[in-house]
């Protein structure tokens, strides 16, 4: 079962290099943060891995395989063909941390899954307004069958 | 003294709650062996920040990636489309969208209308009293008046919300002069028989947190249990025991520690899907009375698997309609191309379903549609994107072959070291010719109601919610697995409740028709009690 809300050692991770792939995957443009304006993996990294422990050996992998000085995102679809596990971790956790930051999840409007009431009897106004006339104006469209 | 029930049911999910329930409350001694557990709501993750995380692994949808003690794996290298399945009580309909829709007439009959596959021994109109009180027992929420079905009985409550997208999709199709109509969901919209209404929280597939979504651990089994059916859980049966008159004596079941136990019966009911179902009567086997599987003297246990061919054509709009929101069923949906139309190069169609999006994983690492973009692109697609979109979700009406089929694996096994299924199943070519039909005109749909863009994924393999037809329906022995009353024509107190007996898929969701389906085999078990044959 998926663990609560807990912290999880990033120990073997070199958590510099997966700062500066991270910040590659996802830079400062647009009007967004790059991942390291957020401190997005020194926050959230270790909840991440809290709840996906199995993200941690394939990630350990990519941040091994790939060299920061040199990378490119090109270098992300290498990096799928030659491990996908590695790939599926690295950009799982970049994108978990990055979308985990209060910051960034106010910049693109999101609130999370969350509750919102509703008066269920609405529909009367859409039907009185006849949303549905030109349907049922048409007529039945379902097939006589024998039997 | 060893304690033999009425009734035996295998599977504690859709088929299985509602049969147990009818039956004890008709006065039946029933016992139900479930391989997984009551589910813990608190522990549905649809409410917490690693909702998206989650459901990739530990809720995620295949037995395979989630891998709980509960779970079996599915071999599914040879398959085009990967069962999907939950393991608990409740079964798949924990992780279910939960849209509700009714097969239709023409369903029942497309040997007849349309010269492919075979009619159902029973029609619509059989089904229907059973439609009607499984709608009251489920809470079904929806309209009445659909003129793509039969006049029948109003929902008990009223429609979810259409939703921005829902709204705007409609006004599209009532441009293009094309059905729509606000789907029926098993998905509460306002407080009924002690459960609590859905919040639009747009995670229903992860399991409803609320239990505002419709799933036999809420809504019959508290009931079968009240009226003294027993329920065992953590019990994976591998194999049902025959008798030397040819009848089901009842199974063999392993606890977790793996202790052996036999649970006598009168009457054994699989509900166990069709994969689960398939798997049970091929383990048992047995070589003085049945070599190939029980039940299976036509040969015909574990063919014709259908699955449903599933697209997703996503739109977007340029402005916010918190795409990431609402129920998961569907707010609307359309038949529009649901029925033959002999000017296309295919027979039968598709039903579509509105859906949301979800969250910003479910965009840049997409289970559904949409694409990977990294770099500053990424942050362009987001804005672009994000809480911008819907998508219509489009099951194709798969037509059944006897080659696609589960049988056992023998060099893998669960956790118990019983085989694994292996599920060998190809897309047709009919099948590829009806979804890229529905494709291109779920595009106009959708640039109709005003979106900007559109995309389209084509045939997810990640989409074998629907597993249907391993022991169909049939009058005749040679040529079907079990009759009209879902008996086995070979073991007469052996039944199967679950969709392995559908002939044919339709194109609709099943469970609706699964739970009809189940309710009428109970019903008619009650009806005929008395001339039940049981092991002496």
């Amino acid at each position: 079962m998926t663990a609560p809300a807990s912290s999880a050692s990033t120990g073997e991770i070199d958590i510099g290099r997966l700062i500066a792939l991270a910040d590659v995957m996802l830079p400062a443009a647009h009007g967004m943060p790059a991942v390291s304006d957020v401190e997005a993996v020194e926050s959230y990294l270790p909840q991440v891995l809290g709840w996906r422990d199995d993200l941690r050996e394939p990630l350990v992998r990519a941040v091994d395989a790939l060299d920061p000085s040199s990378f490119t995102i090109d270098r992300l679809s290498a990096l799928h063909e030659e491990d996908e596990d590695a790939y599926v971790a690295l950009t799982t956790s970049v994108a978990a941390c990055y979308y985990l930051s209060p910051v960034v999840r106010e910049l693109i409007g999101y609130p999370g899954q969350v509750a919102k009431a509703y008066d269920p009897f609405a529909y009367t106004e859409w039907v009185a307004e006849g949303l549905l006339d030109p349907v049922v104006e048409r007529g039945p469209i379902w097939r006589e069958a024998p039997g | 003294m060893t304690y033999r029930a009425d009734v035996l049911i295998i599977g504690a999910g859709a088929s299985g709650g509602v049969a147990a329930r009818h039956l004890a409350e008709h006065g039946f001694d029933v016992v139900c062996l479930e391989q997984g557990d009551w589910p813990d709501r608190s522990a549905f993750p649809g409410t917490r920040p690693d909702w998206e995380l989650a459901i990739r692994k530990d809720w995620a949808m295949s037995p395979n990636v989630r891998m709980r003690p509960e779970d079996y794996p599915v071999v599914h290298d040879d398959s085009d489309i990967e069962p999907l399945m939950y393991n608990a009580v409740g079964g798949s309909m924990i992780i279910y969208a939960g849209t509700w829709p009714r097969m239709l007439p023409s369903d029942f009959r497309i040997r007849t209308l349309d010269g492919v596959a075979d009619d159902w021994p029973i029609a619509y109109r059989d089904l229907v009293p059973y439609y009607n009180a499984i709608d009251q027992q489920i809470g079904v929420s929806g309209l009445a008046g659909d003129p793509a079905y039969p006049p029948h009985d109003d929902y008990p409550l009223p429609p979810l919300p259409l939703g921005v997208a829902g709204r705007r999709v409609a006004e599209g199709h009532n441009q293009l002069g094309w059905h729509w109509w606000p789907e029926p969901n098993a998905i509460l919209s306002a407080p009924y028989d002690g459960r609590r209404p859905c919040v639009q929280r747009g995670v229903c597939t992860s399991g409803c947190a609320e239990g505002a979504k419709a799933s036999t651990d809420l809504t019959h089994w508290p009931k079968a249990t009240a009226a003294g059916a027993r329920l065992i859980t953590g019990a994976r049966v591998s194999r049902i025991t025959l008798g030397s008159q040819g009848l089901a004596t009842g199974a063999v079941w392993l606890d977790r520690s793996g202790v052996e136990h036999h649970q006598e019966a009168d009457v054994v009911i699989l509900a166990a899907n069709a994969v689960g179902t398939a798997r049970l009567l091929l383990l048992s086997a047995d070589d003085r009375h049945c070599p190939d599987g029980l039940a299976n003297s036509s040969g015909l246990v574990g063919r014709r698997l259908m699955m449903h061919p599933f697209s997703v054509v996503t739109g977007w709009w340029d402005d916010q309609v918190e795409g990431w929101q609402g129920h998961f069923g569907a707010s609307i949906t359309s038949y529009q191309f649901y029925e033959t139309d002999p000017c296309r190069d295919f027979v039968r169609g598709a039903k579509w379903a509105l859906s949301p999006v979800g969250g910003p994983l479910n965009h840049i690492l997409p289970m559904r549609a949409g694409n990977e973009v990294w770099g500053s692109d990424h942050h362009v697609l987001m804005g672009q994107t994000f809480g911008r979109g819907a998508s219509w979700a489009i099951f194709g009406e798969d037509l059944p072959e006897e080659a696609n089929r589960v049988e056992l694996d023998l060099d893998r096994t669960d956790s118990h070291g019983i085989p694994a299924p292996r599920v060998s199943y190809r897309i047709s070519e009919h099948s590829r010719r009806l979804m890229a039909f529905q494709e291109e005109r779920a595009e106009e749909s959708l640039e109709a109601s005003g979106c900007q863009e559109t995309a389209v994924a084509s045939m997810i393999p990640y989409s074998g919610w629907h597993l249907m037809g391993t022991a169909r329906m049939g009058e005749k022995p040679a040529n079907s697995v079990v009759n009209s009353r879902q008996q086995a024509h070979d073991v007469p107190n052996l039944y199967i409740a679950d969709a392995s007996v559908f002939v044919t898929s339709s194109g609709v969701n099943p469970t609706c028709t699964i739970t009809a389906l189940a309710l009428r085999t109970a019903d008619l078990l009650v009806q005929h009690r008395s001339e039940q044959k049981v092991p002496a």
